[in-house]
């Protein structure tokens, strides 16, 4: 026999949920321990179906950093652009940078592409939807993993010298995956609605990558200068990269008041996105 | 029969501390135009986000009511069945009991875990192996991996997919996939079973077990809610119905009188007179395919029209029928099954089987299957008739009910067997 009185009964009702807040945060707690396993199910399967059915497996995560260097160095070489002065020698600071400019990119894609997939998942069955948010940060994790193999053997090459801060250079690049993810979520529910979403998505990263000093250094004037500054990516990957590298932080206001905002929102999405699911479930299925 | 009555007595005092689901003046509207229904979504979302009262109560434009007040409540270890045609709005009551989505009006209280069956294989990759998609699906549907490790030989077992269990699944058949899926949702053992139209997968054998284990949940107290359009499929696992159309709720109550009022609605071209007798209307012209059906009905040894036949006793089974032209081979296909019984289907019976070919003329004529005795034990029975010509139908009664009565005691056997007794000295 169960014990069938101790088993918690589940009211579903069509007024919102802020109405009840305390009760919504408790489910969400209750929903992201909830989630765990299953997340973690998800991102083997993920990960495991990935690699499966590629043929060059890992190299995908080295290629994209090799290419963008090499093509980068090659039009610095021939003066075709002009990239300012950089800490670490220009490929080394191409690759690393792009490594993380990529990680960065798939935070942001991640939830859309995620919630994408799993349609006929979630209008099927109710499980946390955290889990599926939560796999794509464990796949964008373990993508970056592998990507460290080429930054340590790159490292290596150049004999690029290491500070102590190193260790604290996690903190940062976490940061940098948040704050991915935190404009990832709010464009789900969306993205899952309309394609425009994941079209200008791409377009946008596409532009993005240029207002961020992956190729060249922070450049200090002009409009362009001024734009750079002001893109939320910046003080997020400089900081990373400059505590990978010479342990000198240039811009360390920038990067709390970004992380403040990344984390105050990522929670702020994260209701947003609860909220807007069934919405979402019942516009896309049946 | 004695243990369908059994149950039904079982669930008759009602004790409100044994609802598991109670689903109270729920609606749900919908809308039919994509790019509105796409709006109207962003525009919920916004409301619910400002926690502003959505007015979700009102249709918009182009919004109808896919439900509208619908009302149940569903026990511990009981089987509710809900019928409907397509479109009916049975897949949507799932959906908001499970809380995927949200009601627009009303409310619905769940005690206890929920495992849809309407998911079957959700979350199955084709690359990965049967394995490794059992642990996914088993995850998604709520279960941690120290309970999927308990109930994995189970699932193979079950599913009898053994020897493929580390192939991709996409080299899987249909059914073999269908079949993996059954297995990892029947294993969950929830407290509350949501079970979509999905009995029909697998061959009869396969179909045979998934009625035994859904059985044995249920005597542990699994309560389900079976959603389907084919009432001869849920006649033999639940005891009470709900019978919606249109989104709204024509009738609750007992699984007969809810199955015979949804028939009643399905045939309403064919009128039965009484019992044992059916008229249809007749086609028009156009409607027609050559020979069309327009009663059916039985006769005795006599000639006389019965509307029970009784066990043991000659009957013919008559079809009478109209024809548009002559057509020399029709071909006479009767199918019996057993209403409310374990048994399903008993009788198909042929005319080309048997390479008798019946020549119709045109006009009207009388389509006869003689028995000597009729073998069937008294019950309830649902025929089944086509007239057909090779693979072509020309014309078909679904549903044809009659009660088969007894002069002698034959309860314990399962036929009626013609017999004679004698002493040879």
């Amino acid at each position: 026999m169960h014990s069938k009185h101790q088993l918690p009964e589940v009211i579903h009702t069509p007024e919102s949920s802020l109405k009840h807040p305390l009760r919504l945060l408790q489910q969400m707690w209750r929903d992201l321990l909830a989630s765990r396993e299953l997340a973690w199910r998800l991102m083997v399967r993920d990960i495991s179906a990935q690699y499966r059915q590629s043929f060059l497996g890992i190299a995908w995560a080295f290629l994209p950093p090799i290419v963008m260097a090499a093509s980068f160095t090659l039009a610095k070489g021939a003066q075709v652009i002009n990239v300012g002065v950089t800490d670490i020698p220009y490929p080394a600071y191409v690759m690393f940078s792009t490594a993380l400019w990529q990680t960065f990119v798939e935070a942001l894609n991640g939830p859309v592409q995620a919630v994408t997939v799993a349609k006929p998942m979630l209008a099927r069955v109710n499980f946390p939807r955290e889990a599926l948010i939560l796999a794509k940060l464990g796949e964008v994790f373990f993508n970056f993993g592998i990507k460290t193999i080429l930054i340590v053997a790159l490292f290596i090459f150049f004999r690029v010298s290491v500070s102590w801060t190193v260790i604290i250079a996690p903190v940062a690049l976490i940061h940098l995956v948040l704050l991915g993810t935190f404009i990832g979520i709010l464009l789900a529910p969306f993205g899952v609605l309309y394609q425009d979403v994941s079209k200008g998505l791409s377009l946008i990263t596409g532009f993005w990558l240029f207002l961020t000093p992956v190729a060249y250094a922070v450049p200090n004037e002009g409009t362009f200068g001024y734009l750079v500054k002001l893109n939320p990516v910046t003080p997020l990957l400089v900081t990373t990269r400059e505590l990978a590298t010479t342990g000198v932080v240039s811009e360390p206001i920038g990067f709390w008041v970004v992380s403040a905002i990344t984390i105050i929102g990522l929670l702020l999405t994260w209701i947003a996105f609860r909220l807007a699911m069934p919405f979402v479930v019942e516009r896309v299925s049946s | 029969m004695t243990d369908l009555i059994e149950k039904k007595i079982s669930i008759q005092p009602p004790d409100d501390s044994e609802v598991v689901i109670s689903v109270e003046n729920v609606s749900k509207k919908f809308c039919r135009n994509l790019k509105q229904s796409l709006l109207y979504g962003v525009q919920d979302i916004t409301t619910e986000l400002f926690g502003v009262n959505r007015n979700s109560d009102v249709l918009r434009p182009k919004e109808f009511w896919a439900l509208k007040d619908i009302s149940f409540q569903l026990r511990r270890g009981e089987a509710l069945a809900l019928i409907g045609s397509n479109g009916a709005g049975k897949s949507t009551i799932l959906r908001i009991i499970s809380g995927l989505i949200k009601p627009d009006t009303g409310r619905v209280r769940v005690r206890g875990r929920i495992a849809p069956l309407i998911a079957l294989g959700a979350g199955f990759n084709p690359i990965l192996t049967g394995r490794e998609n059992i642990y996914a699906n088993m995850s998604i549907l709520g279960l941690s991996t120290k309970e999927i490790e308990e109930r994995f030989q189970d699932v193979i077992d079950f599913a009898e997919i053994a020897d493929a269990i580390d192939a991709p699944v996409q080299t899987y058949s249909s059914g073999m996939a269908a079949r993996l899926g059954f297995a990892c949702a029947v294993h969950i053992e929830p407290d509350i079973l949501l079970i979509d139209e999905v009995l029909a997968v697998g061959d009869i054998k396969f179909r045979m077990k998934c009625h035994r284990r859904l059985a044995k949940l249920r005597d542990n107290g699994t309560a389900f809610i079976l959603v389907s359009h084919n009432p001869p499929a849920i006649l033999n696992v639940c005891t009470s119905a709900v019978y919606i159309s249109k989104g709204k709720l024509i009738t609750t109550g007992d699984i007969d009188t809810v199955v015979r009022k949804y028939e009643e609605d399905l045939c309403l071209a064919g009128t039965e007179k009484s019992p044992g007798y059916l008229v249809l209307p007749e086609k028009s012209q156009n409607e027609s395919t050559g020979i069309d059906i327009t009663s059916v009905y039985f006769k005795d040894a006599q000639g006389n029209i019965v509307a029970t036949p009784t066990s043991g006793e000659p009957i013919s089974l008559c079809v009478e029928c109209k024809a548009h032209r002559r057509v020399t081979n029709a071909n006479l296909c009767i199918t019996i099954t057993d209403v409310g019984g374990e048994n399903g289907r008993i009788l198909y019976l042929t005319a080309a089987n048997d390479n008798e070919y019946l020549e119709v003329l045109p006009g009207k004529n009388e389509l006869q299957m003689y028995m000597p005795f009729c073998c069937l034990n008294p019950g309830v029975y649902n025929t089944k008739v086509f007239i057909k010509e090779g693979a072509y139908s020309f014309d078909a009664v679904e549903s044809f009910r009659f009660t088969v009565k007894s002069n002698t005691i034959t309860s314990q056997s399962l036929f009626y067997q013609p017999r004679e007794w004698k002493v040879m000295n």
